[in-house]
Order: structure tokens, then sequence, then C-alpha cells
């Protein structure tokens, strides 16, 4: 593939035509990627990127380098642009480039989007808006001092306003600041009272979504469109045994059946034929690797494992001793989550020969579009610049859309009809193939001292693979990464402790489980802070001290943010009395989320015997991520993460079955609903001096600890199998 | 020969009478609003007004909407003239991914058609068949209750159906 600088591309596409644009600059990351990896290639702190442009007409564009699934990430950037132009956010004109349009831009994961954009895109705002400050300076012939900033322009005393349209030309400009000094950012400046960055703005494309217009993947509809569907097989790495297709030929609509090997792929002309055509095929599997739960829970069992001696890896060693005495020793097991989003995955493929060379288009719903294109490529024999990937809206995404998988089922069947294909997955299809969040199984043990000051840590745990899951890279990498120490970062993912302990030692073994996981929402840093959490909850009651003081007496300076979140927390919960009443409880927790996002939850419940079920009354969540760029979007966050926590705490799990994920449909994989909703109260912790941190997977590690803390405090129960069940209280005879 | 009423006109399908409704009215009438989420009438994504009523049309067979009145949510309101639910959603910048929200309005609007000043437990009871993976709930049940008090105390568009015609009526009333 010819290496296209990122400028080439902009003018190859006519992004560069007339105004001004800023230029990408060359001190981008270089990390080389690998073809078939994730796609990590994000600005550094100073890179523009060449995502913004004045046109003629004074209109601010803005090309959007992050995908949508509902974190409203672009809507935040713009509100950034916004504030450093003095314009209003929604008069920016957003597009949203294909994968031929820019040059790969890091993937949608991890809540990066605000950490690593807000910077670069505020550079570039502001880089723009100084040199057409230059420019207005210019032109009258007076210092740039002179020239004052105002709404969509500048004023010069005695002159009529100056707005951005005269100060741009159709003549195309490229700004190039890479050596010139970073100029004031207003987004940044504390001082400043600001008009975009912290006020609410309304996401944009929302009134599409109110109104049903087509925006997702599975809304594509191009001429001549087949529907197509590979038969999945139950579990990894099975073969097919048998495949019968007799009768496939009688179903109206029926188009073709396609099968290499162990793909078998049906082609209909309407989604109801397809339906009735997959039904009619009849397919046997023969299953090298089975799966029952029993197995997975034998691999994981961490008594077993500790029972070898030190696990493979140590996340912290310090002071260790073994045989401390040890105030509170539980076990725990984490249950495998999947993320059921809303919309179950789709693609469209289309290939079309243009001048003798055959170019396949994509339409997909992806956390990584240019990751689809590279491994697109490598898996039809395409060369990278004929493949080209129109990223979608995604119906949500939790990290369970990263991999090349429903794209792979549609390119593959568009070339071998040679006819534009659509690939709807079932709901089925999902939960058989999501990269599931992987169950684990822990052992954590606390000591402290008679006034409560935490003085010995032991977790150990053991957990399948998170990143480094099946395909995230070549067969041949693969094994390399994951015995890197440290490698897989998503299984070590919240369990560094945030509190101070003179003798800590945290230690995992990393499983390759037989089923399928990948990333899900937090990675590991809920399952690792639910652990956690309980156990210092426990450790405060069985001391009979205050499980808030003992906590915030054993969080050290340096995480003060994270005891300020408690405290806030504590506060808003204590303006609700607890009813006293036998069965209802309030439990906390906090945690804090790669580094920098502090987070508190409590939690108000009550036991309900006659319903049979654990009724979650009230959440107050305290959230501390830095600036809030957005409030109302961060609210959202929040929101959303505490639903997932109660459904993390009472209610998902993925059953394994015969041999195979028995879990299929939202009957036998329950999520939570509206009745399930408590009462809720945010709190967010406006830190404008502090450079904005993730928020999209914060409180969801709070909060079902929290819920579990709830439970203790109802019913003394200790509960450490989650999902817990009403069963489970009933089962230990609570009350 | 299949014949209903779909956002108020009259239209006919010729095609395999099991075809449930959603893929009808997505692929024949590509109205692309209705989406697929389970295909058992479990996420409440396809919802659509049959006869007024909230119908999961994803098992839903086009042979059982014969002279139905049919209303989607491209027959509830459009960008320029939205019904009131949907202009709560957007004052409560109510959608996260968005997927599930055009089948949280049409049963949001079904109940404030039978039920103008609903409940939280009325809400609960009504809604509780649309999942949101995103964890919407919270900002859709403030929505549908300022959607009410709108549609309650101002001329408001409403949604009937009149059994004589066999229609739907969508119209500007005063409540």
């Amino acid at each position: 593939m010819p290496d296209l600088s990122r400028r080439s591309f902009l003018k190859a596409t006519a992004w560069i035509a007339g105004g001004i644009t800023i230029a990408f600059s060359a001190r981008l990351i270089k990390e080389k990627s690998v073809s078939v990896g994730p796609t990590l290639e994000f600005p550094n702190a100073e890179s523009g990127k060449g995502w913004l442009q004045v046109r003629s007409d004074g209109k601010v564009h803005m090309l959007c380098p992050r995908m949508e699934m509902g974190q409203n990430a672009n809507t935040g950037l713009a509100q950034i642009v916004a504030e450093e132009l003095n314009i209003r956010v929604q008069d920016i004109t957003l597009h949203y480039p294909t994968t031929s349009e820019t040059a790969p831009i890091g993937f949608t994961a991890g809540s990066l989007s605000m950490m690593l954009f807000s910077k670069p895109v505020a550079i570039a705002a502001a880089s723009m808006r100084e040199n057409l400050r230059c420019r207005a300076a210019k032109i009258n012939k007076i210092s740039v001092d002179e020239v004052i900033d105002t709404e969509g322009g500048f004023v010069i005393l005695g002159s009529p306003r100056i707005g951005y349209q005269d100060l741009v030309t159709d003549e195309s400009i490229e700004l190039d600041f890479e050596n010139s000094v970073i100029p004031t950012l207003y987004t940044f400046d504390p001082r400043r009272i600001k008009k975009q960055v912290g006020q609410e703005a309304e996401p944009r494309g929302i009134k599409d979504l109110v109104t049903g217009a087509p925006v997702f993947s599975g809304d594509i509809q191009l001429p001549g469109m087949l529907y197509g569907r590979v038969i999945k097989p139950p579990v990894r790495k099975a073969r097919l045994k048998n495949l019968n297709f007799s009768t496939v030929q009688n179903i109206i609509g029926f188009f073709d059946i396609v099968r290499d090997g162990d793909f078998v792929g049906v082609v209909c002309r309407t989604p109801g034929s397809l339906d009735k055509a997959v039904r009619s095929v009849i397919i046997e599997w023969e299953l090298p690797e089975p799966i029952n739960q029993e197995k997975i829970n034998q691999l994981l069992d961490i008594n077993v494992a500790l029972q070898r001696g030190d696990l493979p890896s140590t996340l912290q060693d310090e002071n260790h001793n073994p045989s401390a005495n040890w105030d509170v020793d539980l076990e725990f097991a984490v249950q495998l989550q999947t993320h059921a989003m809303q919309e179950p995955r789709a693609a469209v493929a289309h290939i079309e020969k243009i001048n003798d060379i055959e170019r396949i288009n994509i339409w997909t719903g992806t956390q990584d579009p240019w990751a689809i294109k590279r491994h697109c490529a490598d898996d039809i024999g395409f060369r990278e610049d004929q493949v080209e990937v129109h990223p979608m809206r995604m119906g949500g995404g939790f990290g369970g859309r990263e991999h090349y998988e429903v794209e792979q089922d549609a390119a593959r069947l568009a070339l071998a009809t040679g006819l534009p294909i659509k690939v709807q997955w079932t709901r089925e299809d999902e939960f058989r193939v999501a990269r599931n969040r992987s169950p684990s199984s822990h052992r954590m043990r606390l000591a402290c001292d008679h006034k409560g000051v935490l003085s010995n840590w032991w977790h150990a745990y053991a957990s399948g693979y998170v990143f480094y899951s099946r395909s995230r890279l070549p067969d041949w990498l693969l094994p390399f990464k994951r015995s890197t120490a440290g490698g897989d970062f998503g299984v070590s993912r919240g369990a560094h402790p945030a509190y101070k302990s003179p003798s800590i030692r945290v230690e995992y073994k990393e499983v390759d489980l037989p089923i399928d996981l990948g990333v899900w929402r937090s990675l590991n840093g809920a399952p690792n802070t639910f652990v956690i959490e309980s156990t210092m909850d426990e450790l405060a009651r069985q001391k009979s001290i205050d499980p808030v003081r003992f906590k915030l007496m054993n969080i050290p300076d340096s995480m003060a943010r994270l005891g300020n979140c408690l405290k806030r927390v504590e506060t808003m919960a204590n303006r609700n009395p607890l009813p006293a009443k036998s069965g209802y409880g309030r439990g906390f927790a906090c945690g804090v989320y790669e580094k920098n996002s502090f987070v508190a939850v409590s939690v108000d419940l009550h036991i309900d015997h006659e319903a049979r079920k654990i009724c979650i009354d009230r959440m107050c969540c305290a959230q501390d991520v830095g600036m809030a760029i957005n409030p109302d979007q961060l609210r959202a966050q929040i929101e959303s993460n505490l639903v997932w926590s109660i459904g993390m705490a009472l209610m998902e799990k993925v059953e394994i079955g015969d041999g195979q994920i028995a879990s299929n449909n939202f009957h036998n994989y329950m999520i939570p609903r509206m009745s399930d909703m408590p009462s809720l109260d945010i709190d967010i912790i406006d830190n404008p001096i502090i450079h904005p941190s993730g928020a999209g997977e914060v409180a969801l590690i709070a909060g079902s600890p929290a819920i579990a803390n709830a439970i203790r405090d109802a019913t003394g129960l200790r509960l450490t199998r989650l999902p817990i069940k009403y069963t489970d209280i009933t089962a230990l005879g609570s009350l | 020969m299949i014949n209903f009423q779909l956002n108020n006109t009259s239209v006919q399908v010729d095609i395999d009478p099991d075809t449930p409704l959603l893929w009808v009215v997505r692929d024949h009438f590509k109205l692309k609003g209705s989406k697929f989420g389970c295909g058992m009438g479990l996420c409440g994504a396809c919802t659509m007004h049959v006869n007024g009523e909230a119908v999961r049309t994803c098992t839903l067979p086009i042979a059982a909407v014969q002279g139905a009145a049919i209303i989607s949510i491209e027959g509830l309101g459009t960008p320029d003239n939205l019904h009131p639910l949907q202009q709560a959603w957007v004052e409560h910048s109510v959608p996260q991914c968005g997927y599930c929200q055009s089948g949280q309005l049409m049963s949001a609007s079904a109940l404030l058609q039978k039920n103008p000043n609903p409940t939280d437990d009325d809400i609960d009871v009504a809604m509780n068949g649309n999942i949101c993976r995103c964890g919407t709930y919270s900002k859709i049940k403030s929505a549908i209750k300022s959607g009410a008090e709108v549609m309650r105390t101002q001329e408001s568009i409403v949604e009937t159906f009149d059994p004589a015609s066999g229609k739907s009526i969508v119209k500007e009333a005063s409540s």
C-alpha cells in the first residue's frame, strides 16, 4: 500500500479544499501497529491532527475522531472546539470519516476519548483562533493584542465586528503549528468563565435517534442487496461434521448456500425467508473442546492454584507475610457476563469493480474501524487500500465490538456471491459469539490493628484472558504478549489497592478457558473492586468500626480525591434515613478506575420476602473525573454504570449448558429493566483544574460491592458469589 | 395480499403470511426506525402500535395485521414536528446509543393514550417490556412524566383508533 501521508489523505479526499485547515502534526505516536492488532494511533499531547477547518463562509467543520455508541464523545470534543473558537457547539458541522478519508485513529475504547483527545483538539482549535487573530491584526494593521475575542470573530476598538468569514477565503491554506508556541487553551484555563465547556450540550444527532432515522448499520439498504447469515458453531473450534441442506431449495426467497470448510452461510432475498432457510439446514458439529461449568470452575479454582505455590503474575509484593494473623479471609466467585448490547451486530458488505480493481465497502458499527479494514484485507486477500470501512453508530459497544466478526460474515458472503449482502446477527448469535467478561475466582485476606489501621493485604485470583483473548493478535504473537509481565492489563485492572498497607501482595493467574472471552465494560475493574470493597467492608464490620470511617482511615493522602467522593456520598446517603425496619440495609463502596477516575456509591435496599426479591431503593454516587466537560453526559454515564452494577450484583450470568453456552436471549439472561430501578442521586465533582479522565466505566466498579455491602447490612450475610439471588439469602438462613 | 394502514396510509403487500411485521415495515416499506433486538418479543426494540396497542412486531406475523392500523416511530412525529414525547426525549437527553429508543417511545406513547397521568408504577408496568442496555430508564421516566404533562396541559397530538374506519387517526386535539 502506498504510504499516504496524513496530509495527502486529506487532500485526496478534498477535505482541504478551501478555507483554513489545521494540519496534522508529525509528532504523532509512531507506534507501528501489527497489521491485525488493535489500532493504537492516538494523538499525543501536542498534536492537533487534521480534524478542524474554518471555511470561507466562516463555518467550522470537524472530523469526528471517535466512534459513537452513546457516550457522545464527539459532542464533548465539539464543545471544546466551540469554547476555543468562541462559537456555539451547535454551529459546528460534524463529519464522520470512513477509513479511506483519514489516517488510522486509535480505537474507541477504555474511556480514553476525553483523556487523550481533549487537549489535542483544544490545541488545534486555539491555534486556529490565534491564526485568525493574526490575520485580523494584519488586515487592520494593528497589533494582535488589540484584536479582542467576540462571538464568532473579533472586535477592534472603533471598528465594526470582524467575523471569521471576513478572514477566510476560498484559497486552501493549511496551518502547521508544529513548531509554534501552544496558545492559551481556554478549555484548560481555570480562571475563564466558560460558555461551552462545562455546560450541557444537546447530544449531536439526538433528533435522528428519537425519530428513527437510519443511522445504524442494519439500516443500510443497497440496491439488489441480499440477506445472509453464517451458521455459528456452538463453541469455538467446533468442526463441521454433517451438513444437510436438501430442503432449503424449497424455501421461497432462498438464493444460495456458501460453504468453505467449517464456514456455512445462507443467503436469501428477504430477511423473513432467511430465518426459514437457516432453520431448514441440518447441521451437526463435532466439539473437540466441549465446555461445562464444572470444568471452568476447576480451571479457575483459586485454592488449587495457591496450593501449588505463588501465582505466575505478581502485581504488588511488599513485605508479604503469608502467615499473618488474618482478620478476614474470604473467597469470591465472579460470574461470566456478556455485553448484551441492544443492537445485535449487523454489517453490510459490497464489492465493486472500479477500473478493473475490486474494492470492498463495509458498513458496520465497530469500536475499531481501522482494525476491521486490516483484518478484512487479510481475511479475503485484498490489499488494505481495497477495503473501505464506513463506521456507523453502534447500538451499544461496552467493549464488545473490537473484533472482526460480523464484518467477516458479510465480507465473505459478498465475495462468494458478488452481490451486496447484509448480515444481521440474531440475539442467539450474539450470545454464542460475544467475547464475554471472564469469570474469576478470588481469595482475599486482610488484617488490621486494634484501631483499624491495615497491616496486611493479600489478594490472589484467577481469571481468563481479557485483552489478549483469541484473535486479538495473530496466533504467533498472542502467546508472547500473554507471557510478557503485566501483558494482559485487562486481567489486572482494578487490582491495585487504593488503600495503604505496610504489607501487600497482589498476585494472579491467567487461565486459558475453553470459552471466548474479551473486553467488557471496566475489564476486570468491576470484579476486582467488588472483591476489595466487600472484604474491606467485612473487616470494618468485624472490628465494629463504621465501614466509611474505616476506609477513610486507610485511604492514603495521595488518594484524597477518593476520600472526598466517599465523604460526599455518605452525606448524600444520610439525607434520607434508612427505615428502621428489619430487612433494610445500607452499604458503601468506593474505587479508582485507571488511576485518575474516582467514585463512591451508596446503596439503600430491602429484602422483600413476599416478592422473594432484593429491592434496590436508592443509589447515591459521587464521582470525580477531573474537569466536567459535559456534566449531563457524565450524569448519563454514571446512571448507565449504576444500572450495570445492579445487573452484575443481582441478575446477570451467562449460563453454560450441555457443552455450550446455554443463555441465548433475554429470558435466560436477565438484565435490569425499568422496574428494577432505584431512585438515583448523583453528585458530579467538577475539578476544572484537573485534566479530564475517563467516565464510561467508573461507577460500575463501586456499584456492585455497595449492593453486596448493603445486603450484609440488611441480613448479616456476606455474600461472595455473583450474582446474588434472593434464594442465597434464604438458603443461608438469614432473619 | 395483505392490506393494512401504515402510518395512516393504506398499503398492501404480497408476502409470505408468516413474515414478521417488523421485517415488512423495515425491508419492504423501508422504514428503518423500528429495530430488531431479540426476535422473541423480549426486548421491545421492535414495538409499534397495532390498533393503538403497543405490540412487539418481531414475532407478529403479517397475516395477523390484515385490516389493522399500524403506527411505527416514523408515524409518531418527524424531526420538524416532534411528538411531545419525542420533544421531551430531546429535552431530557434520554438516548445514549439510541437503538432501543424507537421502541421505548412507542410503548410510552401507547401508555399515555390510555393513561394521560401515569404513576411511577404505571410507567414501570407499561415500560417493563422495553430493555435499555445503556440504562437510560431514569431519564425515560422523567421524560414520560414531562411529556405527559405537556400533553395534558396543551393542545396536543393524539392518536386514536377509530373502529368504524379501522384507522388510527393522528391529529391535533385539545385535551
